[in-house]
């Protein structure tokens, strides 16, 4: 899908004031939002007319902690429209004081677990989720491993179990 | 626990909280369900995941790209040779390189190989599940022979590590295509064998037949990909809608089937399996001469041969490899999928301008596809639930990555 | 020995311990702790072209109470971890282990925040395999060796809760 589609068109028309850039790069065309209305933003592109994205192909999210970015994180949407074959990235940032954004868990039925994983791994809130725990790591973990800030051996949560050796059997 | 109001004429049951898993002989590795069952009938089950969570992601920011290849073998083990070949093209593309004609070719049969090698041991699976562990058995022989293919040209059984950026790490040998044509030419009986003892196998059917229904709306509400799409009556498929390494130009069908049951899964992976015989007879017919890897991109490693004989081979392989240096692409980011056996295998990557990515996602079939599991299994039995499961090929390493 | 003659045909005097290390080694029954990889390597080790039963061990139980020999096989995550442990605690004793492939016995390629750099430094492991994943004559051959250690255990070892 190339920058100039109508859809995209169609929405930098009405979010206007939130659309920080439209994109292209080899041509798969990059929509960046600001976050306080993103959930209201897929639902308009989810719902399209003409080319509804009704496949939430991934959501996921980066750490731009040393790179050049408007704030720290940023939510990756892949839409997927089966009916036109469009696909369609939507970037929603959020800031590191308040890592936060709008659950579409009611919009797709996989960004439920979707959202669990990116808040375990990035620690970005969702509001509204239906059952915001951990699923990847246990639920008793501290920090958030995908941060660029977190070391990738870990901060010594693999070494501590209880040992037992041959000669002392339970 | 929790009471149940009884309704008038029946006995009061209570409901009951049952852990399955993580070590389960039905859930093939490491899942944990956590089902509240009334009797015998699932009334919600909430799936618990990460047990193999291995850091992929967090790993591939630390390894250049070349590096992550043999770490896509161990993301879906059943199928590394897709997941190789997925990840190349990803790369690829965010590179903007084009790759030989001979390349293109041998990537595409060694990936319906793969499909095949995936879907057959899937069918076995499913089939042992349910009772039948002869097919099993069988599906297992196949796979071995499949097997010394792959080792022909990798060198490795399971985890294959064969492509590059750019290429391959080595071109087939000669007895790679009358190995091939011999698999060809018989792996369809076999099919039909496996058929005749499971379609008209009355434990089977019942099993099946209405087990786990997923319409097709949810199937895309779900984001489900693959042959659980397909089942449920959705002809998507990555290599028809945004085709990759010329599959336009093969002719192929995509079986769908309208039930959306475990039988339709069944039905439509043995019927993916003789389209990718279809596919791989056409690239066997066509293999260009010429090298396998694109070399004049400068982002290609250059043979082993030529490397200890060829002054210029030997500064590039330094160049690319030694510490500091390898090739960088230009900042960017790029969403590339494939088909894998499992369904749309897709990878996010964001760089920096470095040799490491800066932020690796794998878009992994096998998450998403489970993340439709708790609506199937809803109101059904335990024993549905075991051939629910078996029927969706959920693969640990790329479920937790 | 002299004294079969003196009990006639069909009697056999021998050692108690070699007696019953004789049955053991030839009766192990596995309970595959199969993750990821090597857990495919495990089932065509199980399947028809290297076939198991022929060393007397294909008897995969997944009851870890009707075991004696744990193949941990694949990577083992710090989420996972607590069940090995359970899984170890419940088997009865005499019990051995096996260290299936690279990730089980030092974490292999991944060192990363959650998996465990090898299930040794929790648990007692008798034979480690290499490989990643080891082909299936590998696991043989590992299996060939808990068959030696077997054959030379004391009935009075610490190992059979004495």
């Amino acid at each position: 899908m190339n920058a100039n589609h109508p859809v995209v068109a169609r929405f930098r028309e009405r979010f206007a004031a939130d659309v920080l850039s439209v994109e292209e790069f080899r041509g798969q065309t990059v929509i960046s939002v600001k976050a306080p209305r993103a959930v209201e933003m897929l639902k308009s592109l989810r719902d399209d007319a003409e080319c509804p994205f009704d496949m939430l192909t991934d959501l996921t999210a980066a750490d731009y902690l040393r790179l050049d970015a408007p704030e720290r994180f940023a939510v990756v949407y892949q839409l997927l429209s089966m009916l036109r074959n469009e696909r369609l990235r939507v970037k929603a940032y959020v800031s590191e004081a308040r890592p936060e954004i709008g659950s579409v868990s009611s919009l797709w039925g996989n960004a439920n677990w979707l959202e669990r994983e990116v808040w375990d791994l990035y620690g970005i809130r969702f509001l509204g989720h239906p059952d915001p725990r951990r699923i990847l790591m246990p639920d008793d973990y501290e920090g958030h491993p995908l941060r660029k800030d977190y070391p990738l051996k870990g901060r010594g949560e693999r070494s501590h179990f209880p040992k037992y050796t041959a000669e002392e059997a339970p | 626990m929790t009471t149940t109001a009884a309704g008038k004429g029946t006995l009061g049951t209570r409901t009951m909280r049952m852990n399955i898993g993580p070590q389960h002989p039905a859930t093939h590795g490491t899942l944990h369900l956590e089902v509240e069952v009334d009797g015998e009938i699932v009334t919600n089950c909430r799936p618990h995941i990460g047990y193999l969570h291995t850091g992929f992601e967090k790993l591939a920011e630390y390894r250049s790209y070349n590096q992550f290849i043999p770490l896509s073998d161990r993301l879906n083990y059943l199928s590394s040779l897709n997941n190789n070949i997925g990840f190349a093209l990803a790369v690829e593309e965010l590179l903007g390189i084009e790759i030989t004609p001979r390349c293109r070719v041998l990537r595409v049969l060694l990936a319906e190989l793969g499909r095949i090698g995936d879907h057959v041991i899937s069918v076995g699976l499913q089939a042992m599940d349910l009772g039948a562990f002869s097919i099993m058995l069988w599906t297992f022989v196949e796979r071995e022979k499949l097997y010394d293919i792959f080792e022909t040209v990798s060198g490795g059984r399971l985890t294959t590590s064969w492509t590059r950026i750019g290429g391959l790490s080595r071109d087939i040998t000669d007895d790679f295509v009358p190995l091939v044509r011999k698999f060809v030419e018989y792996f369809p009986g076999v099919l039909d064998e496996i058929e005749k003892m499971l379609n008209r196998n009355r434990i089977f059917t019942k099993r099946t037949i209405g087990v786990g229904r997923m319409s097709k709306e949810e199937a895309v509400s779900h984001g489900v990909t693959g042959p659980l799409l397909r089942a449920s009556g959705v002809a998507y498929d990555v290599r028809r809608a945004r085709p990759y390494l010329g599959y336009d130009k093969y002719d192929f069908e995509i079986p769908t089937h309208p039930d959306g049951d475990v039988w339709a899964r069944y039905r439509v992976r043995m019927a993916e399996m003789r389209q990718s015989i279809r596919i791989i007879e056409q690239a066997l017919e066509n293999i260009p001469a010429g090298p396998v890897t694109a070399l004049d991109t400068k982002f290609a490693l250059p043979d082993k041969f030529s490397v200890y004989n060829d002054m210029e081979a030997l500064i590039h392989h330094f160049k690319l490899i030694m510490h500091g240096h390898g090739f960088q692409p230009v900042p960017g980011e790029i969403y590339s999928c494939t088909e894998s056996p499992n369904g749309e295998l897709g990878w996010f990557i964001v760089s920096d301008g470095t040799r490491n990515p800066y932020r690796l996602r794998c878009r992994p079939p096998s998450f998403i596809n489970y993340t439709a599991f708790p609506k199937m299994v809803e109101g059904a039995m335990i024993s549905d639930m075991v051939a629910v499961m078996a029927s969706m090929n959920v693969i640990a390493g790329e479920l937790d990555r | 020995m002299g004294l079969e003659k003196l009990l006639g045909d069909g009697i056999l005097a021998t050692r108690v311990s070699a007696l019953v290390n004789w049955a053991r080694q030839n009766a192990l029954w596995p309970m595959p702790f199969g993750t990821a990889c090597c857990a495919i390597e495990m089932m065509a080790t199980l399947s028809s072209r290297f076939d198991l039963s022929r060393f007397g061990a294909e008897v995969i139980r997944f009851s870890p109470r009707q075991a004696d020999l744990m193949i941990v096989s694949g990577r083992i995550s710090i989420k996972m971890m607590p069940v090995l442990l359970k899984i170890w605690e419940q088997m009865p004793e005499p019990k051995w282990c096996i260290s299936m492939g690279a990730c089980a016995s030092s974490g292999g390629v991944f060192d990363t925040y959650t998996l465990i750099q090898g299930v040794d430094q929790f648990i007692p492991v008798d034979v480690y395999i290499p490989g990643c994943p080891p082909r299936p004559e590998n696991l043989i051959d590992g299996i060939r060796k808990i068959q030696e250690i077997v054959s030379k255990e004391r009935l009075w070892d610490a190992k059979h809760g004495n």
